[in-house]
């Protein structure tokens, strides 16, 4: 019985813990810092991990600790972590309620947003709450300046980001477009 | 919550035995132990390092009986400090209340502690209350050695010269100071020998100045670093962006070349090492630190000023039972600094503590440490950087993952990429920011 209050209260940080996870919960203390306790985040260019699919979180933590993935700062991080700790962390994140933080913009933004995510539809949904496969994040309500900077990564050639069809996908998108795209995901509850 | 407890008690611990419950147990023969029966353990200092201790106690169990004693009712960050005294920050963005740590069950107390009787476990405060405990967790930030610059006074600072090194009326001082400036003058910053607080602090407060001075019409200011030190943090990285945005305009003096400051005179504006004269329109005196007052009054700290740790634990080498966090201790193994004195490397130790002090209620041992860091600066606008630290314990030791973080590339394959880099790195300073003071204060 999960109210809508309560689900407020996890975003504010004030729900019970799940049960201690041993060494997994003393290492995922420390991402609080920057993700926000429960995995969501309170800082716009920073993104809520918690509830993200365990595969998407699992792919892209060991892709970092192994080079194959570009990133400003989590790299960095995360060649100090073992691969079956995170692992367990990425399971231990994706346990967590996702808990959408729907942010406001203008009619025009988000009609122009919506437009604009026709091609995207197929994997992420129609709001990008209900990914298509287990390997594809959760877009609704992750924070619009957090996914605007993503996009910047997906459309730069030279950023090392493997994913082939969500960077052909990302490339594709008018210049114009991609503020509003991130501004229509961010909006939705759902 | 009590099963959670249990099964945090049971993972703490390969043995099968079952311990009591933290809230149950009072530790130490007990006479301490409150009405209640329940551990009481008080927190000095309600900074990075403290309020981020306080809120972990209750968080991990609800049943702790936790104090937190702070002498101002409004927390003012350092962080992101420099970015208000060049105008690209606003002040209402540094600063933070103790709602939230009430709401979570935080006895606060803004008072001001005064002495620590480690033998009697004891905490004397001004009001003249006196608080018992069995634990103490101290994080008082640091506190500065005036006598360090002769003729620099703390009377000096709080009016005409502020070292804005503690934010609050002095940043916004600095910043009016640095608003009346004209084109042509010069800004000195004079830093003090290692360890100070923030080692990127100073270099990144030169490039934000200068920053303003190029966006308000004063590009022939110039900032002049009077530098106590011969290298500094992040040095190639800030080198980089000082040639690419501020060409010209940013002088370092290192100490071999005779910068360390080691007077100043406040009637000619001019601060002077054993070699030199440096006489800026502004002079911006950063005073030689050491551990917070009461740390230091609590011998707790070392010969040169600084708390020694376990450093596995946190806890003091000096008294029993307490715990000391934050700039105030030395602890890691990187020549001079140790780890850096950062509020993520205070946030990150006061989990720490809190999971040895928990542990050690319920006489389990101490879970294994990890201590994570993060200093992100802003050079100029879009262009940021980072340095990472990741420390672990290997054989009881702390040891400081050389595979592991680093900073930020200074150089990429691609133009385009380090203009992203730089882009991504200066956006994510300030969520990193709202997210830390929300894992402190909220
Ligand atoms: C200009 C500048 C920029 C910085 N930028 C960054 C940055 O970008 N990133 C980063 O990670 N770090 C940064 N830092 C460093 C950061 O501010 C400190 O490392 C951090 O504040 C340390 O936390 P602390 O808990 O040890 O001390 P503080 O945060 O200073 O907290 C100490 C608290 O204790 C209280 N106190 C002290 N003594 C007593 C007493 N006897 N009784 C009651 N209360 C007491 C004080 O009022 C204060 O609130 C910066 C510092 C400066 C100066
Ligand atoms: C210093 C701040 C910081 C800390 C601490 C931190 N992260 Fe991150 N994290 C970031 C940044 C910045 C990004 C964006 C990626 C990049 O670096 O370019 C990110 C991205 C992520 C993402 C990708 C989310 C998405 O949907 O794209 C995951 C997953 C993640 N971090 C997990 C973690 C975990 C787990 C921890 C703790 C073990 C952690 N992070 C600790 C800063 C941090
Ligand atoms: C073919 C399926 C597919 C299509 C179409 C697609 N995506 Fe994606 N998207 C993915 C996958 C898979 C990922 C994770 C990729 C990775 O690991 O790098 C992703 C990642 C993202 C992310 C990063 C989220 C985060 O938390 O870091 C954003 C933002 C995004 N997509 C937006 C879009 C937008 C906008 C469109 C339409 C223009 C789009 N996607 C089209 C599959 C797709």
């Amino acid at each position: 019985m999960r109210s809508s209050l309560m689900i407020a209260m996890a975003a504010l940080g004030f729900a019970s813990h799940p049960a201690y996870a041993g060494p997994t919960e003393d290492l995922a203390r420390t991402c609080n810092a920057c993700h926000g306790v429960n995995g969501v985040s309170v800082g716009p260019s920073m993104p809520s991990i918690g509830g993200l699919p365990e595969a998407y979180l699992k792919n892209l933590m060991l892709q970092w600790k192994s080079d194959e993935r570009y990133s400003a700062t989590m790299g960095r991080h995360f060649k100090g972590y073992t691969e079956a700790e995170l692992s367990a962390l990425a399971t231990y994140f994706a346990k967590m309620p996702w808990v959408p933080v729907v942010q406001k913009a203008d009619d025009k933004t988000l009609a122009q947003g919506k437009a604009a995510s026709d091609r995207c539809e197929t994997c992420h949904g129609a709001t990008g709450g209900t990914p298509d496969d287990a390997e594809t994040p959760k877009l609704n309500g992750q924070w619009a300046d957090y996914m605007h900077l993503e996009m910047m990564k997906y459309r730069t050639e030279a950023a090392k980001m493997p994913h082939k069809k969500m960077r052909g996908n990302a490339k594709k998108l008018e210049e114009a477009d991609v503020e509003a795209v991130a501004k229509y995901y961010a909006a939705q509850p759902k | 919550m009590s099963f959670n407890r249990r099964e945090f008690l049971k993972t703490l611990t390969t043995s099968t035995v079952i311990v009591p419950l933290t809230a149950c147990a009072a530790p130490s023969g007990g006479k301490s132990g409150g009405s209640s029966g329940k551990a009481r353990i008080v927190v000095v200092g309600g900074g990075f390092g403290g309020a981020t201790a306080a809120k972990y106690l209750k968080m991990m169990d609800a049943g702790l009986d936790v104090t937190l004693v702070e002498r101002n009712k409004t927390f003012v960050s350092c962080p992101l400090s420099n970015e208000v005294i060049s105008g690209h920050g606003k002040y209402e963005d540094l600063q933070a209340g103790y709602d939230g740590l009430m709401k979570r069950g935080v006895n606060v107390m803004f008072d001001d502690a005064v002495a620590v009787d480690a033998a009697g476990k004891s905490v004397k405060l001004k009001s003249g209350k006196t608080l018992k405990y069995d634990f103490l967790v101290l994080s008082p930030g640091i506190d500065f050695n005036y006598g360090g610059v002769a003729g620099y006074t703390e009377a000096l600072a709080n009016t005409t010269h502020p070292h804005a090194y503690k934010a609050g009326p002095q940043t916004l001082a600095l910043k009016k100071q640095l608003e009346g400036m004209q084109d042509g003058q010069t800004f000195v910053i004079s830093v003090p020998p290692g360890p100070f607080r923030c080692p990127p602090g100073p270099y990144e407060r030169a490039s934000q100045v200068a920053s303003y001075f190029k966006h308000h019409g004063k590009g022939k200011c110039k900032v002049l670093i009077a530098d106590a030190n011969d290298s500094f943090s992040k040095k190639g990285l800030f080198e980089q962006a000082w040639k690419m945005h501020y060409p010209g305009m940013i002088e370092w003096v290192a100490g071999a070349a005779g910068g360390k400051v080691v007077k100043f005179d406040a009637k000619t504006n001019t601060a002077s090492s054993d070699f030199n004269d440096f006489k800026g329109d502004v002079v911006n005196i950063i005073p030689p630190h050491h551990a917070g007052k009461i740390a230091m009054d609590t011998g707790l700290a070392n010969d040169k000023g600084w708390c020694t740790v376990d450093m596995l634990t946190m806890e003091s080498t000096k008294h029993k039972d307490i715990y000391v966090v934050g700039d105030s201790t030395v602890h890691g193994e990187l020549p001079v600094y140790g780890a850096p004195k950062s509020a993520h490397m205070a946030n990150t130790q006061a989990k720490v503590a809190v999971g040895a002090i928990i542990a050690k209620i319920n006489g389990v041992a101490a879970p294994e440490p990890f201590f994570v860091n993060t200093c992100y600066s802003i050079a100029e606008k879009d262009w940021g950087f980072s340095v990472v630290h990741i420390y672990r314990a290997k054989d009881g030791k702390l040891i400081y993952d050389t595979k592991a973080g680093g900073i930020s590339p200074v150089t990429m394959a691609d133009e385009s990429l380090l203009k992203l880099q730089r882009k991504l790195e200066s956006e994510y300073c300030i969520g990193w920011f709202k997210n830390i003071m929300a894992d402190a204060f909220a």
